[in-house]
């Protein structure tokens, strides 16, 4: 079965829901949006989080013990190998691939503990600083050196989670893998983990409470709020990032000030989860919006309906249903956009739509029409065939008229297809529900498949 | 006719569901369409289920409404509904089972051994008027 954005619990029959795990699921064939911010280990108040901080930056101050005793050379492929972790999958990749620095940006990164005299007496104490004197360093570089001197401790979390939950894991072999006591990589290491089933290869969790959208200590942050524009622009012309980068290599004390305000602000330091819903006064407001629009395609009501659908569903049956993507596909020269979730089966109806129509996935078609015809149905009905299970949600304006009903009926009583309709009303009842927490908005849907099932011949 | 027990099971089953409807009445209010969660679902199904028995086939006000199916997702309103109607069936029960004493002109329920000594309130139709 061909899932859409797989991850690797679906993948290995295994469905628990996102929140209920201590690791972001690895997506198979793109990266998470998501990076690692080693402020969130500093700020922890885990005592282990806290030491692997130490280790990392230990690690990477060694980096420049090396450069100023005369190992600069080691100390350039130690960072080179640091740059790029593709076995964590997080970044914005969408081929869960990535290219590691350069030499020139290696030698400017170490070069720090050399020409800023402060780096040079005390080291560093947050290595994301980096960003404020190196071009094409950000919030990726900083997630993957991060991810890289602490891989000994990713592995063995990796493989304490997938003890847990039953993934398989297989011998493979680490291209580096750094070493705290010899504070080196060691090369082609041997060890248990699981695999990516497409390219074969090696797969590394991270804990969900190490990541963030940005990290805390970030440029963009430091240039909007605290970089004294006016000093470094004295000359009329458009600052740029590289002249900025230049003031601070000169300008320490600037960072420093930066660095003791995040510090202080420590508390307000969050990791960002992997779904966040939308809040209630928003899901009314898109239901006002959805009941406002006319059917059809006039003003593109029917783009405006479907991208409101979008937002409300992935809110309103979080976090039973965890949201995998939506997607565009043409079918006799309509374009149908349809809603795909992972079905974690973690409430009893879920685990009987899996049990009886076999969805690992469910899909929802988005159809923003006075009254459904034969033809809709028959569109969501081809394409259950392929992937999906033989259960579908149409997502409409209006209740199906009796013929339709009928023919649903008939595709159940022929083929066992479920396919069940979502009107205004239902979704009306589902944020009314999502509001008053009394039920889940997913037992309107439960709701539905119950009538749909009455209805049919016993 | 009825006796003690049942005298006693209706009068309680009178205070409970009443209780419940002026409760569901004033959600049914604010929000008529939400859904009840199901811990209050099932005290009223099993309120609903002792009515059921006491009422027996004769005075039960649907013949084919037995308890709220929890899948159903009974919103506030069906649940207020259906309280008024039970609060009419008990209602209509008691009245067949009561009776005034000419003397002192009070209501007391009848039992298979006579009048009972348990005052009671007058029908709703009579009060009403």
């Amino acid at each position: 079965m061909v899932l859409v954005r797989p991850r690797i619990t679906e993948y290995n029959n295994i469905f628990i829901p996102q929140i209920n795990l201590d690791f972001a699921i690895p997506l198979l064939d793109e990266d998470i949006p998501l990076f690692v911010d080693p402020f969130l280990l500093w700020k922890s108040p885990s005592y282990q989080d806290k030491s692997i901080h130490s280790s990392v930056l230990n690690s990477f101050n060694h980096l420049g013990w090396m450069t100023k005793n005369n190992k600069k050379n080691d100390a350039i492929k130690q960072i080179i190998i640091s740059s790029e972790c593709e076995e964590v999958g997080l970044g914005l990749s969408n081929k869960r691939k990535g290219n590691k620095i350069s030499q020139k940006t290696a030698n400017e990164i170490l070069s720090l503990f050399e020409i800023i005299p402060q780096y040079n007496k005390r080291e560093f104490t947050h290595f994301e600083e980096i960003q404020f004197y190196i071009e094409g360093i950000s919030k990726d570089r900083i997630s993957d050196i991060s991810c890289n001197f602490m891989k000994s401790f990713l592995i063995d979390f990796t493989i304490d989670q997938c003890e847990k939950i039953n993934i398989p894991m297989v011998d493979c072999v680490l291209p580096t893998l750094y070493n705290l006591e010899k504070y080196s990589f060691d090369e082609n290491i041997k060890v248990k983990l699981p695999i990516n089933p497409n390219s074969k290869l090696p797969i590394i969790f991270v804990p969900k409470r190490w990541l963030r959208f940005i990290p805390w200590i970030n440029f963009d942050d430091y240039y909007k709020d605290y970089c004294p524009k006016d000093k470094i622009n004295n000359d009329g012309e458009e600052l740029s990032h590289i002249k900025v980068l230049n003031y601070n290599r000169n300008n320490y004390d600037m960072i420093e000030y930066y660095i003791k305000e995040k510090e202080r602000t420590f508390e307000d330091c969050k990791n960002d989860p992997l779904f966040k819903q939308i809040p209630i006064t928003s899901a009314k407001s898109k239901l006002n919006q959805i009941k406002k629009l006319p059917t059809g395609k006039n003003d593109n009501s029917d783009k405006k309906y479907e991208d409101l659908i979008c937002q409300l569903m992935a809110s309103l049956l979080y976090p039973h249903l965890d949201f995998a993507s939506e997607q565009s596909r043409t079918e006799s020269g309509a374009l149908i956009r349809d809603l795909i979730f992972y079905n974690n089966q973690d409430h009893p109806f879920l685990k009987e739509i899996f049990n009886e129509y076999s969805s690992k996935q469910i899909i929802m078609e988005i159809k923003n029409v006075e009254s459904i015809e034969r033809e809709h149905i028959n569109q969501l009905n081809r394409y259950m065939n392929d992937n999906f299970g033989k259960f579908g949600i149409l997502i409409t304006r209006n209740e199906l008229n009796k013929s339709k009903k009928q023919n649903i009926i008939d595709l159940w009583s022929g083929q066992r297809r479920c396919i069940i309709s979502l009107t205004d009303i239902d979704l009306e009842q589902m944020v009314e529900l999502f509001e008053s927490k009394q039920r889940l908005p997913l037992d309107v849907i439960k709701k539905k498949y119950v009538e749909f099932k009455r209805a049919c011949p016993s | 006719m009825i006796d003690i027990k049942k005298i006693d099971a209706l009068e309680k089953l009178i205070g409970k569901l009443n209780s419940f409807y002026s409760e569901m009445g004033a959600l049914a209010k604010k929000s008529p369409n939400d859904g009840l969660n199901i811990f209050k679902l099932n005290l009223i199904n099993s309120t609903i289920k002792d009515c059921n028995l006491l009422l027996g086939k004769e005075y039960k006000p649907f013949e084919d409404f037995e308890i709220f199916n929890k899948d159903d997702l009974p919103t506030n309103s069906d649940v207020t509904l259906i309280l008024s109607q039970y609060l009419e069936a008990l209602e209509k029960f008691r009245s067949d089972n009561i009776t005034i004493e000419s003397f002192s002109g009070k209501w007391y329920y009848k039992t298979e051994k006579g009048l009972s000594n348990i005052q009671t309130s007058p029908p709703a139709k009579i009060k009403n008027n």
